[in-house]
């Protein structure tokens, strides 16, 4: 787990005092709101549907167990006793008070960690793998790189105020866990014998992003050697500064920019801009250095782990079995197969903890008192250390095989082990109408509708592998685009309606779901999904995944059984 | 206009200066460039407008006598034009870059590629909507004088720059702190 160098504490110390001082000037009424707005938005806080929103910052997915239990006091004392975690790992407070937030923020700092860049026009908190240095997949850890692009990215003069918000992702592993493609920037890690003497380099995609134009990055550049990374990305936002759209606010992204100029074009721009960077007298003085590594990279180390006996699926049920009842063995299980994954040292597991109960919270919610159960669990179990997944789940990444009855027992009086890790109701969703003001359309009672209807574990887990994902509006917090089924919320004559996606999909085979026509009412989603989810069970071959089925037969059977009932409803052409 | 702008060499403390510059739009067009006899005595000239006119007399002369300098309106793309801002290196005084929002960041761009790229070591001042809250950002980038909107309150302006003791990326005015 990195820790502060008297350097970042300083900043982020003297980034309260900041954003005090902003305030202050705010609430005396010297600074106008419309002036302070990008001010606020800097630093995480939103003005929502109800009160101040305060987004936090959870770099790469990272918390120790002392920082949970800070986010578990400030849900405590500033807001209502619960946090919502993002997809961009961030946590969400959504009923902070303004004069209260240089507070918060204050307490932050004394964890390590702060609010800074989490929205706005400028370079966002930078995520990655929430597997990383664990994952069994893994070929670099990501974990020194994110870090040192953290700080480099942190209050950024020249990219202050970019034409939109700019996003980083960053990967390591085999298997794409980060959502690459659909990135302003997509960094891609490698170490390759034959590239730069098998020197740590990367792949650079840009120009992805989600909202009303989806688009999957393009690559631009490959075998870029780590420790130019700085130049070369200041070459790449220094072109989308000065040639990013800013008269339209939907075409202000750079996927835009990238589209309209080809990537192969706006690759050559970026390169023209690093090579002058590059060469410029002051050569190599922006390179990241071999003792700035050291210094963040020593902190990535791994844990003390001790040398134990890798154990099978089969070893550890049958260790469970003389402990558990009928009942428990079944849901133990299941809990093994979807909750507990590979990792690179033998004997050890990581184990996502699920923050999507059926239909009772809203998905990536917990409570202060799950929060800090769950730091507990840390603290017992995994070295002190979580993390934060995409799917808005938590993960213990370090947990002894041998103990995981134990942690499943614990984590059980929290309801965090319920076994739907990947499959349809291991929802993604954004707030929605509940508490976004920019929402079309609630999200989470829809969710909760389908939580409901497929409550069968039996039913879910013979499904096996689906994303199902929902956006209150085309913003698409919620990444409708690329979950195999997405629902979206539209807005028609002041009614709320959703339009529903299919097809999509994050992962090594990205893709971006097509919309399969008219919109539903709330009230006829269940069905549609039933029927999205008939087809697909009458029409797979074995063992073939929803999104497999779903590319061999096109949509057409889709679109076909979920308009059977039809006509009656829908509304009009499709939004 | 402000009467006083702040003034923050790279090697110096930020103060408060009269401003001698008046910023021209290069709209009221008839008459040419203001008159400096009688108002202000120096002026900043668009750089579009420069460009088309530059190689009459009267204005290299006046440019000559310190009294001419140009501004870059945030979308003037100035590597397109990068031979006529050599040459004009040798003549302007001041360089001014403009925000017409504050929340419009591409001449923080182009003040990193006056200082990186044309390496130029005049002033670089920051003109139109400035706000209290760009100080820090524009002094890292390249600008050493900021005109700031008239509404703003100076001393307060003025107390920014002492508010980080450390940064974590390069600039015009100082390397990144590192602990090794
Ligand atoms: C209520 C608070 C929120 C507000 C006001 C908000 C606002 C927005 C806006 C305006 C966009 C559109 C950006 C664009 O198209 O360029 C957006 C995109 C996004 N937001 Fe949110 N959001 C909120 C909450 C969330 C939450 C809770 C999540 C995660 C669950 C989230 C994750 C995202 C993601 C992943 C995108 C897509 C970015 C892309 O285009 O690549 N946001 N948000
Ligand atoms: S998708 Fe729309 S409704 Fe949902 S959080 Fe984002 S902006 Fe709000």
């Amino acid at each position: 787990m990195y820790k502060y160098d008297h350097i970042d504490q300083t900043l982020v110390d003297q980034r309260v005092t900041q954003f005090r001082d902003q305030v202050e000037r705010r609430l005396n009424g010297t600074l106008a709101e419309e002036e302070f707005r990008p001010l606020r938005l800097q630093n995480g806080l939103y003005h929502q549907r109800h009160a101040y929103m305060l987004r936090v910052a959870i770099p790469y997915g990272l918390l120790s167990s002392r920082q949970l239990r800070t986010l578990a006091f400030i849900a405590d004392k500033y807001d209502r006793g619960y946090g919502h975690f993002t997809t961009r790992q961030n946590i969400q407070f959504n009923w902070v008070e303004l004069e209260q937030t240089p507070d918060i923020l204050a307490e932050l700092a004394k964890v390590e960690m702060h609010a800074i860049q989490t929205s706005g026009n400028c370079i966002r908190n930078i995520t990655s793998d929430a597997f990383a240095g664990v994952a069994a997949d893994e070929y670099v850890d990501p974990r020194p790189i994110c870090e040192l692009l953290r700080q480099w990215s942190t209050l950024h003069p020249e990219f202050a105020h970019l034409p939109r918000k700019f996003k980083f992702a960053i990967n390591g592993a085999k298997e794409d866990r980060t959502v690459l493609l659909c990135h302003d920037v997509g960094i891609e890690l490698q170490k390759n014998p034959n590239i730069n003497n098998g020197e740590l380099t990367a792949n650079i995609y840009a120009g992805g992003g989600m909202g009303r134009t989806p688009i999957l990055g393009s690559l631009i550049k490959k075998d870029v050697p780590w420790q130019v990374l700085p130049s070369y990305l200041t070459a790449l936002l220094r072109v989308y500064n000065r040639f990013g759209r800013r008269d339209n606010l939907y075409k202000a992204r750079i996927k835009i920019l990238v589209k309209a100029l080809g990537p192969e074009e706006f690759a050559r721009q970026v390169e023209g801009e690093w090579t002058q960077l590059h060469n410029a007298t002051k050569q190599g003085k922006d390179n990241f250095s071999q003792a700035e590594w050291e210094r963040v990279a020593k902190h990535f180390t791994k844990p003390s782990y001790k040398t134990l006996p890798a154990l099978s699926d089969e070893q550890l049920q049958s260790h469970a079995e003389s402990r558990l009842d009928a009942n428990e063995k079944i849901a133990f299980t299941r809990w093994l197969e979807r909750n507990v994954r590979p990792h690179q040292v033998p004997g050890y597991a990581p184990v996502i903890l699920s923050l999507k109960p059926h239909g009772t919270a809203a998905p990536g919610d917990a409570t202060s008192a799950q929060m800090n159960a769950i730091a507990d669990l840390a603290d017992q179990y995994s070295f002190g250390e979580l993390r934060v997944t995409h799917e808005q789940n938590l993960v213990l990444a370090d947990v002894e095989q041998a103990e995981l009855l134990n942690l499943w027992r614990a984590a059980k009086n929290y309801n965090l082990v319920l076994p739907n890790i990947g499959l349809l109701t291991d929802i993604i969703a954004c707030p929605g109408g509940d508490f976004c003001s920019l929402a079309n359309a609630k999200s989470l009672p829809i969710a909760k509708a389908i939580q409901e209807r497929f409550d069968d574990l039996d039913y879910l887990h013979d499904l096996g592998d689906i994303t199902l994902n929902i956006s209150g509006c085309i913003n698409s917090c919620g990444h409708h685009h690329v979950g195999n089924i997405g629902v979206l919320g539209v807005d028609k004559d002041g009614e709320e309606w959703y339009q529903i996606t299919l097809g999509g999909d994050q992962g090594n085979d990205a893709s971006i779901g097509k919309v399969i026509g008219p919109s539903f009412y709330a009230n006829e989603i269940p069905d549609v999904m039933t029927s999205i989810i008939n087809t697909y069970v009458e029409q797979r071959s074995t063992d073939e995944p929803f999104i497999e089925t779903y590319r061999r037969l096109g949509v057409i059977p889709f679109k076909e059984a979920a308009y059977k009932n039809n006509g009656k409803h829908s509304k009009g052409a499709a939004v | 206009m402000n009467q006083k702008i702040i003034y923050y060499p790279k090697d110096g403390k930020p103060n408060l200066i009269a401003n001698e510059w008046q910023v021209w739009d290069g709209e009221r067009d008839e008459g040419g460039i203001p008159d400096l006899e009688h108002g202000f005595h120096k002026v900043l000239v668009p750089f579009h407008w420069w460009i088309t006119r530059y190689k009459n007399a009267d204005i290299i002369e006046r440019a000559n006598k310190g009294e001419i300098g140009v501004w870059f309106a945030a979308d003037d793309d100035i590597l397109k034009h990068s031979e006529i801002i050599e040459e004009g290196k040798s003549f302007w005084p001041v360089i001014g870059a403009h925000f017409p929002i504050f929340r419009d960041g591409r001449s923080f761009s182009t003040a990193a590629l006056l200082r990186d790229r044309f390496e130029w070591q005049g002033e670089v001042r920051a003109i139109g909507d400035v706000l209290i809250d760009q100080l820090l950002q524009g002094a890292r980038v390249g600008f050493d004088a900021f005109e700031l909107r008239p509404d703003q309150n100076l001393d307060i302006a003025l107390k920014q720059f002492d508010l980080f003791s450390v940064v974590t990326q390069n600039s015009w005015r100082d390397q990144r702190a590192t602990i090794a």
